[in-house]
């Protein structure tokens, strides 16, 4: 259990990387363009001040670190928010983590049966085919993915919209939904259920396909190809043959036999998963428009808008150390050699 | 590694061992072929780009004439995308531009990486713990996420981009090299090598680290793909303030206006990158049979 060392780690490298760029330029926001001369110098001196700058540099992280725990994370300028980051964060936050959730769910029901499907039928025409379909995945930039999906299911087939995240005339006048911001969870689609109305929650679902597959699909080369290796490694041992010589029907075998054994490896390379798929929310949400934290850290970088990114940075981070203690209590549970030892 | 004799000079049984496991792996052939023609083009690009009758081999060349995207033709053979770009020559640019940063960020990320990953196996205790728990640190944070951080306070330019994913991706190589070089460690010609009286510096690079290189290069071979695609990702969304810059990602943003009636401008540096990253795979899967005991003996 490395998770609160890794925590302070963590504080401590947006820290430094915050740090890194010297006093200067971390005042530049702050700094009033119109001031000029001995009173811009004063203002400068002044911020330095407020902000402990001139402080030793230990000093400074315990100061930075007292903000931040308090909830101080200072203020984003972008294009789709402006105020406090942990106002930002509050917004953002909950639609990502809807999006990723959908699309961890996505991958699991379809990557999963891919992965033991391939493994039963290893070296067959389906297997093969399986296999040059997560290799493909695997070598897919993920915009790619994202790009091509918009191309055949909203330019082509015109099933699902291009990209936002609701059809714009649908929230015309409503009182919870101001300036692109739903209230009160700030996920639309949960908002529209809330205030029951279904069409607008139809919508913002329809919306919310495509960029929930494109996270499944980039996510899903990983999870089948490990699950194909270590099934096919299990479905090799005496008690799968046991099994099978018992004359249980084959379906039985692989799914209640072998697949349990076989998925330690998916299990354990999870965090892998996650952190790629925090990646890719990144890239996702930027092609789609969805209003996430990946849209907002990547307006933050274009707009060289600090806090917006080193709010970005910690949140993800968070996420990530979060998600794998999770994982990892989650798994000694279901695992026997854990559980029962 | 032992030395059987035979043949003698190069070709030598064990080498030849090796090429034949390698070419047994028909897709790993096939792989090392593509990322071969792509080394070939890169290599023309950058020394003889008159071999290929291209006058501005370094910056896409525009059309403001005809900038919007036209379908493959005779004269454009996979069409144009904006500013009236020609798709084959940018893309013949680009994949020089891809595969040197990858190269850029793989060959010091890896370095840096091993020797890293050697000092915490062969020193142990609180280093190896902490070297470890530094690694947790940095891999806590998304790659890209973290390339966007570092990008930000040292300005976003190439540069900055190179050492932002040799930051990201050393922590890889030093947990990677760590978990080979543990088992090397503990194996009975290392204590020979000790009671010989061997330096610390001489066990560690001279009889370690040859016999955890084999795997880590594997890793690097494969790796060369995964940086081409997060290199190609963060140019998509914007890291590189650039204009007219051939590389695969900035040259599929140009496309995304005209995704409603242009798809190859989108298609084309795509499938580029995706052949290249899938044939690194298999190229990767093939040496690893290579340096693999098991698939050796079997043949």
């Amino acid at each position: 259990m490395y998770y609160i060392p890794t925590l302070i780690g963590l504080t401590v490298m947006v820290f430094a990387i915050l740090h890194a760029g010297g006093p200067y330029k971390l005042i530049a926001p702050y700094i009033n363009p119109r001031l000029s001369g001995p009173a811009r110098q004063e203002q400068i001196q002044m911020l330095i001040q407020k902000f402990h700058l001139n402080q030793p540099i230990y000093v400074q992280y315990f100061y930075w670190l007292w903000a931040l725990l308090h909830g101080n994370l200072g203020y984003t300028t972008t294009p789709i928010f402006s105020g406090p980051a942990t106002e930002a964060l509050a917004i953002f936050f909950p639609n990502t983590a809807v999006l990723a959730i959908f699309a961890g769910v996505l991958m699991w029901i379809i990557g999963i049966p891919l992965g033991t499907w391939s493994a039963v039928r290893k070296d067959k025409p389906d297997d093969v085919a399986i296999r040059v379909f997560s290799y493909t995945l695997y070598g897919m930039p993920i915009y790619l993915l994202a790009v091509v999906l918009i191309i055949i299911f909203a330019v082509y087939l015109k099933l699902l919209p291009i990209s936002g995240v609701v059809n714009p005339e649908l929230t015309v006048g409503l009182s919870w939904y101001v300036n692109g911001i739903s209230y009160p969870t700030h996920v639309l689609i949960i908002d529209a259920i809330i205030h029951g109305d279904w069409k607008l929650a139809l919508n913002a679902f329809e919306h919310l396909i495509l960029p929930a597959f494109t996270l499944a699909l980039a996510a899903m080369a990983g999870v089948i190809n490990i699950l194909r290796a270590s099934m096919i490694e299990v479905l090799d041992q005496d008690y799968v043959r046991f099994a099978r010589s018992k004359g249980l029907p084959e379906g039985v075998v692989t799914k209640k036999h072998a697949r349990p054994t076989a998925m330690f490896p998916v299990y354990t390379n999870f965090a892998y998963t996650v952190a790629g798929m925090l990646s890719g929310v990144v890239v996702v949400e930027s092609v789609f428009d969805y209003p996430g934290i990946g849209y907002w850290l990547t307006q933050s970088m274009l707009g060289n808008d600090m806090g917006g990114i080193m709010a970005g940075t910690l949140i993800f981070g968070l996420i990530f150390v979060t998600t794998s203690l999770a994982l990892d209590i989650l798994f000694a549970i279901k695992d026997p050699r854990i559980r029962l030892g | 590694m032992a030395r059987r004799g035979g043949l003698g000079g190069f070709w030598n049984e064990e080498r030849k061992l090796s090429l034949q496991v390698f070419l047994s792996n028909k897709p790993a052939v096939v792989g090392l072929v593509i990322v071969l023609i792509y080394i070939a083009d890169a290599l023309i690009v950058q020394f003889a780009p008159w071999l290929l009758g291209l006058k501005n081999p370094y910056a896409l060349t525009p059309n403001y004439i005809n900038p919007i995207p036209q379908p493959p033709s005779w004269k454009y053979p996979l069409g144009t995308t904006y500013p009236g770009v020609n798709l084959l020559t940018a893309i013949i640019k680009a994949i020089r531009v891809d595969l040197g940063l990858s190269v850029a960020v793989v060959l010091p990320g890896a370095g840096l990486g091993i020797v890293i990953g050697i000092i915490a196996t062969y020193i142990g205790g609180w280093v190896d713990d902490l070297l470890m728990r530094i690694t947790d640190i940095f891999f806590s944070v998304p790659y890209l996420v973290l390339a966007i951080a570092v990008g930000y306070v040292l300005g976003r330019d190439i540069t900055s981009m190179i050492i932002a994913l040799i930051i990201v991706w050393w922590p890889l190589y030093a947990r990677y090299t760590r978990s080979v070089t543990l088992q090397v460690r503990e194996l009975t010609f290392i204590e020979a090598a000790r009671a010989a009286g061997a330096s610390n510096a001489k066990i560690m690079f001279r009889h370690i680290l040859p016999n955890a290189l084999p795997p880590v290069l594997v890793q690097m071979s494969m790796d060369l793909g995964t940086v081409m695609l997060v290199i190609s990702a963060l140019a998509f969304i914007g890291f590189l303030p650039v204009s007219n810059f051939p590389e695969l990602g900035y040259l599929t943003t140009l496309g995304l206006n005209y995704i409603n009636t242009a798809p190859w401008t989108i298609l084309f540096p795509g499938i580029v990158i995706v052949i290249f990253a899938v044939s690194v795979y298999l190229l990767g899967m093939g040496l690893m049979d290579v340096i693999n005991p098991r698939r050796r003996s079997s043949l």
